[in-house]
């Protein structure tokens, strides 16, 4: 190894070390830590005292709220993952024409996104409310049916879902960026092939940005797993457990209402779980995309 | 140059530290000889900690200083636990009694059992409501904290809507089927989709307040004891009055579990909610908002007996604090005098301290609030009480088992005849937590 490449290294390692650092204080660290805290009973206030498998053995035998969460969870993501894709997609294609204002399109769509979540979440339940809300004003306005919303057990979490939708011009621009990644030749040659719109879509559009279609599913199914802002502005879990995701289980347990003890230890443990779900849905996903997605295989 | 850069810049990380950790704690305290600055936190609004502070710069004590931390009201769960961990607790900070008796188990409070007892002069645990000095007791009898404003509850009601549907007013000795049969000639008019919005009775504390319905009937409560149960029970007084709600949710008078009662104050402000189960501290809103409609303040219906919930807040220590004795003068002065000062302005709730409640019902007395003077009185002078909540470190697992239980029950979607299982559940619970 020459001098200069003895340097290089010393250099190499100086860069990388913020990154290192952080890392390890800010993901490694907790990581382990928290591993530590789900086989203790720790509230924060004393010393933990380990319980080994405890925590696991309560939340898959005796709390009557955690299977409840569970359900909650994946009822979310099998109702929000496919209709943010759809929704996404679907705006992406009409933001994708040539039209005049199409720019005001694009930023009206994407505009949720970067509103203060807390702020638009907090108006969405001021629009659900059964009494006052503006959504039940205009439905009695035009004589259709009004709905409890968030107040119903049955309809609670399609509202949370509705509220989620909002934002999904954040899927709208991804898809649009692989949208006009799109070779423009390959639909030149399927209108001269004399190819309807559906075909186009199913036999071209749709196979050549599968690639970020699956990275939609990824990325939206963990957003969806880890949801939490929506609930607990909106519903606080409720009506019962029908909208008491795991996140929002977890941070009840770590930080619970004025004047209970925190259960960080049992809170830990419920992190773990949703940390083992997210990564079995992600490897899942990963392992059968090969029958879905398109790939060049003469570009390697 | 640069040996010197280091230095001051050593010297100045030293002093910031230094400045940081002397911040919000009782650190800043000192010795019990020397100067003591004693820390208080509350929750209370802007307003309420202005007159607060205005009333501490009368303490009058040599070598105790007096500091009132600017807290936002909001989240102060959130900030009295990351404060707690931080073992950065003020020396004195607002506290309901389930924080006091589970902090005080975990020994993180100041016990002041002793001092409240055998101190000199009036402040004494015989001039506090019997009932809250009771509750703020653990089992073996130590006090992190003492009492200091009492939390009464009963019914609000809409004297207009009640008037229109030519209804009695109601008032003391109602019973539980006039307010069922109120609320169901009330539901569904000007608005309001339902007559009564009891929280209370179908949150996951609904069981609890349901013990006013069977100790009322000479039934037996829920818990025998909220901090230091030995079983839960349903019997069939109890049942009956679950029945009674059941019916009541089911034809549309009652709104059901899950119903959002965050907004209901205003709702009950704008004509929408005839009826309402709440506390006497909506009394200080009401008076400051001017509400359109003509409202009244009644106590909980009743079987037989006058039976009322009780709960009080108070005022904690930790048991880090540096000079006990500092802090239960500053503690004594909240009590007994900063009361006077505040409640005029702002009649939040009754004093547990006896001699302090004056300044409050004069207050109300003055605003022509005169259902909230005689309700607060009936329901402190009340024959049967029956506690709030679970104050045990497992409270949030019976309300669990409430939400996945108890509630389905009200709902209609699970059988009364599920009430003795979830019973069980909660003694299982009670026999496990001790």
């Amino acid at each position: 190894m020459s001098r200069n490449a003895g340097s290089d290294v010393k250099a190499a390692y100086l860069f990388i070390a913020p990154a290192m650092i952080g890392f390890f204080v800010f993901v490694g660290y907790p990581l382990v830590r928290s591993f530590y805290l789900a086989l203790t009973k720790y509230n924060g206030l004393t010393d933990p005292v380990f319980v080994g498998l405890g925590n696991f053995r309560r939340l898959f035998t005796t709390d009557p709220a955690f299977w409840p969460a569970l359900r909650a969870t994946g009822y979310l993501v099998v109702l929000y993952v496919p209709l943010s894709l759809i929704l996404g997609l679907a705006l992406a294609m009409f933001c994708n024409q040539r039209f005049a204002g199409v720019r005001v399109v694009r930023t009206l769509a994407y505009l949720p996104v970067v509103l203060p979540a807390i702020a638009t979440i907090t108006l969405w339940k001021f629009m659900l409310d059964p009494q006052v809300g503006l959504l039940n004003t205009v439905l009695d306005r035009v004589g259709l049916p009004q709905s409890l919303w968030l107040q119903s057990p049955k309809m609670a979490m399609p509202s949370v879902v509705l509220v989620m939708l909002w934002g999904v011009g954040g899927t709208m621009i991804i898809f649009l960026a692989a949208l006009q990644s799109v070779p423009t030749e390959l639909y030149e040659a399927a209108r001269v092939d004399g190819a309807g719109p559906w075909a186009v879509f199913f036999r071209i559009t749709l196979p050549m940005i599968s690639p970020i279609v699956l990275l939609q599913v990824i990325l939206q199914t963990t957003a969806a797993l880890q949801t939490f802002n929506q609930p607990k502005i909106l519903t606080g879990g409720g009506p019962g457990f029908s909208t008491n995701v795991l996140m929002l289980s977890i941070y009840n347990n770590g930080f619970p209402s004025l004047g209970r003890i925190p259960q960080l230890g049992y809170a830990s443990a419920q992190v773990w779980v949703l940390f083992m779900i997210i990564i079995a849905v992600i490897a899942l996903t990963a392992k059968f995309s090969s029958l879905w997605t398109y790939s060049d295989s003469t570009s390697d | 140059m640069k040996r010197t850069l280091g230095v001051t810049a050593l010297a100045c990380a030293g002093l910031l530290a230094a400045t940081a950790c002397s911040g919000g704690g009782s650190d800043s305290g000192g010795s019990s000889s020397g100067p003591v600055t004693v820390t208080v936190m509350t929750w209370e609004s802007a307003e309420t900690n202005a007159a607060i502070k205005k009333a501490l710069a009368d303490f009058k004590e040599d070598n105790i200083t007096v500091q009132l931390l600017d807290t936002p009201a909001g989240n102060f769960g959130d900030k009295l636990a990351s404060l707690t961990q931080a073992k950065k607790l003020p020396d004195l900070f607002w506290c309901g009694n389930d924080t006091e008796q589970q902090y005080t188990s975990q020994g993180l409070l100041v016990d002041w059992a002793d001092k409240i007892s055998t101190g000199d002069g009036d402040f004494k645990a015989d001039k506090f409501v019997p009932s809250a000095m009771d509750n703020w007791k653990t089992a073996d009898g130590q006090m992190g904290g003492l009492p200091s404003l009492m939390n009464t509850y009963g019914v609000w009601y809409n004297a207009d809507a009640f008037t229109a549907a030519g209804l009695t007013l109601p008032k003391a000795g109602w019973t539980w089927d006039e307010m069922y049969a109120d609320a169901a000639k009330l539901a569904g008019k000007n608005g309001a989709k339902y007559g009564l919005v009891a929280d209370q009775l179908t949150s996951a504390d609904g069981p609890f307040t349901m013990s006013m319905y069977s100790v009322s009937a000479g039934g037996a409560p829920f818990t025998d004891n909220v901090n230091h149960p030995t079983k839960a029970e349903a019997d069939d007084k109890y049942k009956e009055g679950v029945e009674k709600l059941v019916a009541a949710i089911k034809n549309g008078s009652v709104a059901p579990p899950g119903y959002d009662a965050s907004n209901v104050q205003s709702l009950f402000s704008a004509g929408k909610v005839p009826m309402t189960f709440g506390g006497q501290w909506l009394a200080a809103g009401f008076q400051t908002d001017k509400p359109k409609i003509k409202y009244g303040f009644a106590p909980f219906p009743q079987v037989q007996t006058p039976t009322t919930l009780y709960d009080s807040v108070g005022i904690c220590t930790p048991q880090y604090t540096k000079n006990q004795d500092a802090t239960f003068k500053v503690l004594e002065y909240l009590n007994t005098k900063v009361w006077d000062a505040v409640l005029p302005a702002s009649p939040v709730a009754p004093p547990a301290y006896t001699p302090a409640q004056t300044s409050y019902f004069d207050a109300l007395t003055k605003a022509q609030q005169s259902t909230v003077v005689d309700t607060v009185k009936a329901d402190l002078s009340a024959e049967k009480t029956v506690g709030v909540r679970f104050t045990t470190q497992w409270a949030q697992q019976v309300g669990d088992l409430t939400t996945a239980n108890y509630q389905p029950i009200l709902s209609g979607k699970k059988p009364i005849t599920d009430l003795p299982a979830y019973i069980d559940k909660i003694n299982g619970l009670i026999k496990q937590g001790g």
